[in-house]
């Protein structure tokens, strides 16, 4: 059972006037819920940019904001898909026989963990973006027209912007180099609390190491992996707000776009904390999810 | 390697900027932290529910959200109240971390809290002490060991939470290798190199450190 109260029984007498409180506190959030309805219904029906008039004007953003809110959950799935081989592989290499793989692997985790996301996002699409088309012409949306060109279908690519898919596609790469590494110490910890006696066990059935990781280490290691990772996840989410640094069009991009334009100073902050609403929903749904899954998980067989 | 040369004085001055931010915001986060997780551990609703809600708004949106409503939201409100000298990338980005923070260490203070055996705070009780005795003389000083290393651990994720003030214009190692980039458009390998070392040069160690002290301190319970 969750524990909300710091101070044990038996304790002082309550003094029981305070609990008055509670009550003038619900009225309180009444009051606050009903003059939340009114100013937005009399002080915030001014026109828009492209001459909105009338009350609730203030709507439209509602579903610009929910489009750009599917693009940062589809940034968000791409990059933790990468993430995850890539913090697999890293837990893999990170338990290795080889010496020379664990150090590349350590140096790849402390390096990644020891630096600001930001500095790396900046790095990936300013540097290593510029180096590489530089020296080696590569070019993201040049490769996936190509590709998209073999596969008979480039139509799909063709009205992409390309300044767009670049800061895609190196804002999704920097977002999964950096949880890749995040993702890597939480999956050798999920591996290395299996006991060691499984691994044993498996062996001496006759079974090889690839069955033995794949059939006993892993399905035992994803209870003790799956809550670090639902905490890594909600923090990629939030770390995609980043992303509008690099010019990429998504949910933090759209507010700022949207905000910028507004000069009365109240309604900036209203479109402030409206994205600010957006992402709350999204996490605190996943933080949900999350707390639900580690008590389904918590329960052993 | 001029360039390193040329640049090492200002990204060693950015890096210096780091640490203040970092410096100043942490015991701030620790002290709004402390009373959040009262707050919350409170048998009152009106201090409760408040609590919850800053902590769960505060972990459920991204720190550059919160700084862009800070500095360009409630700073562009500051100017209609004729408060427009605190409308800075510091203020902006001090009052942001901590914050942000503040709703970490409220989970880490309240988990700390719970650690301490009940049998301290029922002996505590049973000599006749008050319950605000039993809190700062048993309790709190035997949770602060247990809370030590999270603590450590939040102020390297700080270190690096910071270099978000560089998107509001302040002034920190981000944004000194953004102006050198910029000003460098095609030699800019080593710069990212230098602010890459800095960065781990000032997060590394105090890792280390932390790690050592999480050793003994699991070898003493």
């Amino acid at each position: 059972m969750e524990q909300t109260i710091i101070r044990s029984e038996p304790g002082p007498k309550p003094r029981r006037w305070l609990v008055i409180f509670d009550y003038l506190f619900y009225l309180l959030l009444l009051l606050l819920a009903v003059g939340l309805i009114y100013y937005l219904y009399y002080y915030l029906s001014t026109p828009l940019v492209n001459s909105l008039t009338g009350k609730f004007a203030m709507i439209i953003w509602v579903p610009i904001l929910l489009q750009k809110a599917g693009i940062t959950i589809l940034i968000s799935l791409i990059s933790v898909v990468l993430a995850t081989v890539l913090g697999f592989l890293g837990a893999l290499g990170r338990i290795s026989r080889f010496a020379p793989l664990r150090w590349l692997t350590m140096v790849y985790v402390e390096v990644i963990r020891g630096t600001p996301i930001l500095v790396q996002l900046l790095c990936w699409y300013f540097g290593i973006a510029q180096i590489l088309s530089l020296t080696l012409n590569f070019d993201p949306y040049a490769a996936l027209y190509s590709l998209m060109t073999a596969l008979q279908s480039n139509s799909l690519v063709a009205n992409l912007d390309q300044a767009t898919f670049d800061a895609f596609f190196w804002g999704i790469i920097g977002l999964s180099f950096n949880y890749g590494a995040y993702l890597t110490e939480v999956f050798r910890a999920g591996i290395l609390s299996v006991d060691k006696g499984q691994n044993e066990a498996a062996l001496s059935l006759g079974l090889n190491a690839r069955q033995t990781m794949n059939r006993i280490v892993l399905p035992q290691a994803l209870r003790i992996t799956l809550p670090p990772f639902t905490n890594y996840f909600i923090t990629l989410v939030q770390d995609s707000a980043l992303l509008s640094v690099l010019g990429v069009t998504e949910l933090e991009q759209e507010i700022s776009a949207l905000a910028v334009t507004q000069t009365a100073s109240n309604i900036k902050l209203f479109v402030y904390v409206l994205g600010a609403l957006y992402y709350f929903v999204i996490c605190f749904a996943l933080s949900l999810l999350a707390r639900f899954l580690e008590a389904r998980f918590a329960r052993a067989y | 390697m001029d360039l390193i040369q040329l640049w090492l004085p200002q990204f060693l001055l950015g890096a210096l900027y780091t640490l203040i931010y970092c410096v100043v915001s942490f015991p701030l986060a620790l002290l709004l932290g402390l009373v959040l997780s009262f707050m919350k551990g409170s048998r009152f609703t009106w201090l409760r529910t408040p609590a919850v809600i800053f902590i769960e708004v505060f972990r459920s949106t991204p720190i550059i959200t919160q700084l862009f409503l800070l500095y360009y939201g409630v700073g562009g409100l500051l100017a209609n109240y004729n408060l427009s000298q605190y409308d800075n990338a510091w203020a902006a980005g001090i009052v942001c971390l901590s914050l942000n923070y503040a709703a970490y260490e409220a989970e880490v203070f309240r988990a700390g809290f719970l650690s301490v055996d009940r049998g301290q705070t029922e002996a505590a009780y049973s000599l006749g002490l008050s319950a605000g005795q039993n809190f700062f003389r048993i309790v709190f000083p035997q949770a602060i060991p247990l809370m030590a290393p999270p603590f450590v651990n939040d102020f390297i994720y700080m270190l690096k939470d910071s270099a978000i003030v560089s998107v509001i214009s302040g002034v920190e190692l981000t944004s000194v290798l953004q102006l050198a980039t910029f000003v460098n458009g095609s030699d800019t390998i080593p710069l990212y190199l230098m602010a890459l070392v800095l960065y781990l040069v000032m997060s590394l160690p105090i890792s280390y450190i932390a790690r050592y002290f999480e050793q003994r301190l699991r070898a003493a319970l």
